[in-house]
């Protein structure tokens, strides 16, 4: 009896695989093209020798991988990197947790709050960034400008090239194209919080602080979690900021590994390097993509 | 770069089908396609090339040109993806040539152009387009530097004569500084855009240079080149440039100059058209630049290159379209289109806008990257780079490193 059953089940197994291929073959097709084999030939081309012109010699063993650890400007930016992405990740949600609190009141205008929130998500990041760039510009900026008529400042500053604020300069854009995501998300796990819960706590007698701090951000991980995880992804892979902004100067003041990749191959022509450096990368957000996928496993166990 | 290179990858592969269908064509067949990529230097240019070529193929018909117009900053990176593919086009038109010519791609000019039309080339250019002893390319046109200074922001600070030495342009500094303490006297660019133009041009007028063909190395650690770079720190420490040279480009340094902000300037002999774009009101003068007190002053020349590159059965297409697109009315338009440079023919500086002369009369006195070194363009990358750091850190050190890696890349 009880085999049968198992044989059954596996068989049907194999049937439901079989009759679902119609329906999920183009979308594994289109992984399969743009994401699985380019991923191969990135690995594939960190061990390929490479001339100076571009073209593909035959297989260099680790020496790209060699050139790459012996580059003498490697390790303070895989530091930079390191303070970038928990800077950035770190700021977003501390300042999307009350955002996301507020967007969840009822209160007058709240859809129009809401849809200013999503515009600088909607927006494409490199607008953005080059908006932000010509705001922070320094002879022609919104920025010096303004605060030279308010009497703050006296002379106008190089917000993107001083070293001493280009670093921040960055953070904060990145921050702020960050935080609309992170709100919703955060907004979305407030909402499957039932109202019951804090309603019956204050019946009880506690605080709007005390059902917060106590019901719901503990109910809030999950989604919590997952906007972290999804944020350091995309702040690590950050290009398009910092190369609008700064091109990673003065010199690799403000390079990230993602933007020193790039400009190792198209800037220094040093291509060997770069391929490795964009190998060490994608293995990088593969260990970030393995915690977000046992994350939202854990997530869906629980629920 | 995961993002990016996902695209670019996808990208390059469409190209690289594109490439293989090409291919595909039977060798033997009448018709044949050329490719043809070229940067704008202006907005006129894709404009140009459409008319260009719609009369070429209309006095060649078995040829078809598609041609891809690229901004600079696209073309130098296509420029090499296109080669890691085995995509390359027919006929680019770029800053460097080099690296091609060391891989064996190129035809040489010999096999292209007659010895009339290669000897109407100014000599100088074609000598830059030689790799080990042979052209590889040919010149489309060049520019030359000088030093534009603001006529009023000058006069008016009490300068009474302009600065043609490094101390001349100290002190005129001080005194534009003093009379104008919103002014920055000197723009000094030394961001990625161009930071191995402006170097050369202070390191040249210090007798400085970045390869000394005579001995065949490196030069970019020498004294000449550290001594300019602690120069142009001393500038900036005494806040006489704008502020953060390592990353000001030129483009921003234009800007200041167009907008009465900056009083003098290492500029191109395109510069002027630059003011008239950008509604500048400023009244400047142009001189030689100024020189270190035991060197002389001379100009950078700047020259672009058209190559052609090897592929079964197209050498007679590609012959053909460069030797129409050099041929005298086309060659003017070109240069129409181009806006302002100096021409690589002989026969066309003979007819040049008045304007252009002081530029051309420097020429003489022009020193030239070593762009016939395969190494070059990977040299240029760490100096444009590195090399504006110097003026916040150690210029010794900073030009040890650029020079380590020159030497790693070798002196073909």
């Amino acid at each position: 009896m009880t085999i049968t059953v198992a044989t059954a089940r596996k068989h049907r197994k194999k049937n439901s695989l079989i009759s679902a291929l119609p329906w999920i073959g183009p979308a594994v097709a289109l992984i399969l093209l743009v994401v699985i084999w380019p991923a191969i030939e990135l690995v594939k081309i960190s061990f390929t020798k490479i001339s100076l012109a571009g073209a593909l010699g035959g297989f260099n063993g680790l020496q790209n991988f060699r050139d790459l650890f012996a580059n003498p400007n490697l390790s303070v930016i895989a530091l930079r990197t390191v303070i970038w992405v928990f800077l950035v990740v770190f700021l977003t949600v501390i300042i999307s947790l009350p955002i996301a609190q507020l967007i969840n009141q009822k209160f007058p205008g709240r859809k129009f709050v809401r849809w200013a929130m999503i515009v600088p998500w909607a927006a494409s990041v490199v607008m953005t960034s080059i908006i932000w760039k010509w705001i922070l510009d320094l002879s022609s900026g919104e920025l010096n400008l303004t605060l030279t008529q308010l009497g703050i400042i006296h002379d106008d500053v190089d917000w993107l090239h001083d070293p001493r604020f280009s670093f921040y300069v960055l953070v904060f854009v990145a921050v702020f194209v960050s935080i609309p995501f992170t709100s919703f998300v955060l907004l979305a796990g407030l909402q499957s919080i039932p109202a019951d819960l804090s309603e019956a706590a204050s019946v009880d007698g506690a605080t709007p602080w005390q059902i917060y701090r106590r019901i719901k951000f503990p109910l809030l991980r999950n989604s919590l979690a997952i906007a972290t995880i999804i944020n350091l992804i995309n702040v690590f892979n950050s290009f398009p900021i910092i190369w609008a902004m700064t091109h990673g100067g003065p010199g690799y003041d403000t390079d990230t590994t993602t933007t020193f990749a790039y400009k190792m191959a198209f800037i220094e022509y040093n291509m060997g390097p770069s391929t490795a450096l964009g190998a060490v990368n994608f293995f990088f957000i593969l260990i970030i993509v393995g915690i977000y996928l046992r994350v939202t496993r854990a997530a869906r166990i629980e629920a | 770069m995961k993002k990016v290179g996902l695209r670019r990858l996808a990208a390059l592969a469409a190209i690289s089908l594109v490439g293989t269908a090409f291919a595909a064509a039977p060798a033997h067949a009448a018709k044949i396609t050329i490719t043809v990529m070229t940067p704008n230097y202006t907005d006129a240019m894709p404009p140009y090339y459409a008319d260009l070529e719609q009369r070429f193929m209309a006095a060649n018909p078995d040829i078809t040109v598609t041609h891809t117009n690229l901004s600079w900053d696209d073309i130098l990176v296509k420029g090499r993806t296109l080669v890691a593919t085995d995509s390359t086009p027919d006929i680019l038109n770029l800053n460097t040539f080099s690296d091609y010519a060391a891989a064996d791609l190129l035809y040489k000019t010999s096999d292209l152009y007659d010895a009339k039309k290669l000897a109407d080339f100014v000599p100088a250019f074609i000598d830059n387009s030689k790799y080990n002893g042979t052209a590889y390319a040919v010149p489309d046109l060049a520019s030359a530097r000088m030093f534009f200074y603001n006529k009023q922001l000058l006069y008016s600070s009490g300068v009474t004569k302009v600065p043609t030495t490094w101390d001349e342009v100290t002190a005129a500094a001080k005194k534009i500084k003093a009379k104008y303490p919103k002014v920055y006297p000197i723009a000094v660019p030394l961001g990625p855009e161009e930071a191995q133009g402006e170097f050369q041009i202070w390191a040249g007028g210090n007798g400085g240079r970045y390869f000394d063909s005579a001995a065949g190395k490196w030069v970019i650690n020498s004294k000449a080149n550290v001594d300019t770079l602690k120069f142009l720190t001393g500038l900036v420490k005494a806040k006489l440039t704008q502020p953060n040279p390592a990353s000001t480009n030129r483009t921003d340094a234009f800007k200041l100059f167009s907008q009465g902000k900056v009083a003098m300037i290492n500029a191109s002999v395109f510069f002027p058209s630059t003011l008239k774009d950008y509604k500048s009101t400023v009244d400047y003068g142009v001189a030689p630049f100024p020189h270190s007190a035991t060197g002389h002053s001379i100009t950078l020349g700047v020259q672009d290159y058209f190559m052609a590159f090897k592929k079964p059965g197209n050498q007679d297409a590609v012959s053909k379209y460069l030797n129409f697109l050099f041929a005298a009315d086309n060659y003017a338009g070109f240069l129409r289109a181009a806006g302002g440079f100096i021409p690589a023919t002989k026969s066309a500086s003979a007819t040049v806008d008045s304007s252009l002369l002081p530029f051309i009369n420097q020429l003489p006195n022009a020193i030239f990257y070593p762009g016939d070194l395969a190494a070059w363009p990977k040299v240029v990358g760490a100096i444009t780079t590195q090399v504006g750091t110097g003026v916040n850190k150690d210029p010794q050190k900073v030009l040890d490193a650029i020079q380590k890696i020159a030497e790693a890349a070798g002196t073909k």
